[in-house]
């Protein structure tokens, strides 16, 4: 009688365990997918900043802005070509 | 009562029963129905969802990024989840841009949806909020809208490209779209699972044009101005390589403002710039000499019933005088030397009257009637650019064909191609079409063009550094199948630079409305700012190393070589290109001038200089003072230490032959 209440316990630790082995993986996976979303959430946020910054610079670089400010503020103008000077590359390098 | 023992069998009986009840209804369940059941299981807490491939990138020749693709997100709310309705709602309302009555709208709904789409930045603070639920999609983004609009083009509503690029190269961006099983928790929010992506998507492949965004906006910007300037009714500008066919900036504009693809499309009669053409036929087959004149009719001239004009009447011209100032006289009276069949085939050769073969969803062939369909002027019509209609990128690469020793290239837009890893799948080659000319009769043909900026009709494009080869084009616009009074399209393509040209530019206006309609005082000017624009901007693609060489050479000379005669502006040997005898001028006083500030006062009287010695100008001959006539040469004497005697004798000139 006491050796079948040992097998009893005996399966029913076998049980438990299983059964928190399972528990813990699934919960260790939910956290993990979370983390994942949230880690490409955070990743596309950089993405759109990036993006966002880029065509910032790329406005503030354009010479419809950069070409009236240096005109204004530093009194500066597109040069004709008599006023750009190309030096020859010197002989022998590359 | 029953004996215990029978109790106790009746209760295992029961028991036996019971598990036996137990088992049959678990096998049921486990076996007869379990994949039924397990299928609805699947459906409660997994999701096979769609993994949208990355659409591949375009980028500029210096790859700058032109249309990317980016996660953007629609918004769901459901009012009910929310927690602090009326904080919530100010965040969602500022993040998502609604106003007041939408949001008042969006609560009394079960469930509220804005598509959007917004990007990553705005729903950043939305993440966090119970009831906002966040669906991503990918979008394509362009950096900077306006830049090569009509040539990129855009994508239709189911993702796919609808215009431009985005058409033609739609198999190559689009990638291959995944599947993968999402997991859900009880309140459906989903959550990705590497292990649960049943077939990855597959990126698409990433394009770098030949598109150079700097010349680009330098081109848009030049059109944008001349239109509203000259308040015409369009316009196209090219740039291309011609050592590569690389098309470098396409700028298209209408009146009203929008952009379609006319440089591709839209046709137009050619006027001047095809007379280059038939002088190429000529050279070609030996029907005319360099010294060969014709009578320039005093400006009129009617043949077969029909009356030609010239702008600049001349006595008599050579084939490089009626290129120079563009007579239409003289290159009617030289083509009749050339058989139909010759003029047709050298214009076909040029790729005129067929498709060029560029990546583009739609192209114009223009029209070129074959011989059995001209009529008795055709051949003259044809020789002034009539009779004929071209699209701006025929041109292009037809002047492209002059620029590379008569080898006409297919032109292109794609310089790379390469995988999401960076791999390059495939890179542009130049893919000649076929010879139009030798080298040699190319080579004359451009020495044609670099008179018409120096001493003809293109003197508006002129460089003071850099010589230019190119052509102006003035034709009536035909309107509804007929020559509209008073309207009239100006063209110019040019070389640059004259010698080993890096760069053709074609630009076109139509319908210049205020001051005058000429070619030469439109688009040549255009032109020239396009062309000072690109030599002073950082990444426009020139090859400075040899613009350098191109620029004159005598700023590298040293001091002490006076000797000889130094090639400058004028090709030299120096082949006389008329017998004619111009108007007689006085030679300006030059003494004590820098030599290219004295050049340039020689050139700007009309004469031709031949340049001896070094350092600053010191006297001509004929001298200052003395007639001689229009484009004829002027010696101009140098020395490095003329400013000094210049100076000590009050600046006048000197009177003496050349030295010895």
């Amino acid at each position: 009688m006491a050796k079948g209440r040992h097998w009893v316990a005996l399966w029913l630790v076998a049980f438990l365990v299983t059964t928190w082995l399972v528990y813990a993986r699934q919960t260790a996976a939910i956290r993990a997918a979370r983390e994942l979303a949230d880690l490409r959430a955070r990743r596309a946020n950089l993405d759109g900043h990036r993006a966002d910054l880029e065509r910032r610079i790329r406005a503030a670089e354009s010479r419809a802005v950069l070409v009236p400010r240096a005109q204004a503020r530093l009194g500066l103008h597109l040069p004709s070509d008599s006023e750009i000077v190309l030096v020859p590359a010197p002989s022998g390098s590359r | 009562m029953a004996r215990p023992a029978v109790r106790i069998q009746v209760v295992e009986f029961g028991v036996l029963v019971g598990l036996a009840l137990l088992v049959g209804r678990a096998a049921q369940v486990q076996i007869l129905h379990g994949r039924r059941w397990a299928e609805e299981a699947q459906a409660q807490r997994t999701e096979r969802i769609v993994l949208q491939a990355r659409r591949g990138a375009l980028y500029d020749r210096h790859g700058t990024p032109l249309a990317v693709t980016q996660e953007t997100y629609h918004v769901g709310i459901a009012p009910n989840e929310l927690r602090d309705p009326a904080a919530d709602g100010a965040l969602i309302s500022r993040r998502l841009g609604l106003t007041a009555r939408t949001w008042q709208q969006a609560l009394r709904r079960r469930y509220a949806y804005f598509a959007g789409p917004y990007s990553a930045l705005e729903v950043q603070p939305l993440r966090s909020v119970r009831g906002v639920h966040l669906e991503s999609v990918l979008n394509r983004f362009y950096p900077d809208p306006a830049v090569a609009r009509a040539t990129i083009g855009r994508l239709g509503d189911e993702g796919l490209g609808a215009s431009g690029l985005e058409r033609t190269l739609d198999s190559l961006l689009a990638g291959r779209s995944g599947a993968a099983v999402v997991l859900k928790d009880r309140a459906g929010r989903e959550y990705e699972s590497p292990a649960r992506v049943i077939a990855p998507p597959v990126p698409g492949l990433d394009v770098v044009l030949t598109l150079d965004a700097e010349l680009q906006e330098i081109a848009q910007r030049a059109l944008d101005d001349a239109l509203r300037r000259m308040d015409a009714d369009g316009g196209d500008v090219v740039m291309l390589d011609p050592g590569t066919g690389e098309v470098l900036a396409l700028a298209s504009r209408q009146r009203d403002g929008s952009a379609r693809p006319s440089a591709f499309t839209d046709t137009f009669e050619p006027g001047s710039l095809a007379k280059i053409f038939a002088a190429a036929a000529l050279l070609s087959l030996r029907r005319v000499s360099p010294t060969d004149h014709v009578s320039g009719e005093g400006g009129k001239w009617s043949v077969l019933g029909r009356t030609i004009t010239d702008e600049d009447p001349q006595p008599s011209l050579t084939l490089a005088d009626a290129i120079r100032v563009s007579s239409n006289i003289a290159i009617a009276k030289f083509a009749a030397r050339l058989t139909p069949a010759e003029q047709y085939a050298t214009l076909r050769d040029f790729g005129f009257g067929a498709f060029t073969g560029i990546e583009f969803p739609a192209e114009a062939t223009g029209r070129l009637r074959p011989p059995s369909e001209w009529t008795r002027t055709s051949a003259a019509s044809l020789a002034m650019g009539y009779e004929l209609s071209v699209t701006p990128i025929q041109v292009a690469m037809a002047y492209g064909a002059l620029a590379n020793d008569g080898l006409l290239l297919q032109p292109t837009l794609i310089r790379e191609i390469r995988s999401a890893g960076g791999g390059v799948r495939y890179r542009h080659r130049p893919e000649p079409v076929r010879r139009v000319v030798s080298q040699d009769v190319a080579v004359a043909l451009r020495n044609l063009l670099r008179g018409v900026v120096e001493r003809g009709t293109g003197t508006e494009a002129a460089l003071t550094n850099f010589p230019v080869a190119a052509k102006t084009g003035t034709a009536r616009r035909v309107v509804n199948g007929r020559y509209a009074a008073g309207e009239y399209t100006a063209s110019f393509a040019a070389l640059f630079p004259a010698d080993q040209p890096q760069l053709v530019l074609v630009v076109k206006i139509d319908n210049p409305h205020k001051g005058s309609y000429f070619a030469a005082q439109t688009a040549a000017p255009v032109t020239r700012s396009m062309l000072e624009q690109a030599l002073a901007a950082r990444t426009v693609a020139l090859d400075r190393a040899r613009l350098s060489t191109a620029a004159p050479r005598a700023a590298a000379a040293p001091a002490d070589d006076d000797g000889g005669l130094v090639p400058y502006v004028v090709p030299w040997p120096y082949q006389p290109d008329s017998a004619g005898v111009g108007p007689r001028r006085a030679v300006p006083d030059v003494a004590g001038l820098g030599l290219r500030e004295a050049v340039r006062t020689l050139h700007r009287r009309g004469f031709r200089v031949a340049l001896r010695g070094w350092g600053v100008a010191e006297h001509t001959w004929p001298a200052a003072g003395d007639s001689a006539a229009a484009g004829s040469m002027v010696t101009l004497f140098a020395d490095p230490h003329a400013a000094d005697r210049v100076r000590s004798r009050g600046g006048a000139p000197p009177l003496r032959g050349p030295r010895r």
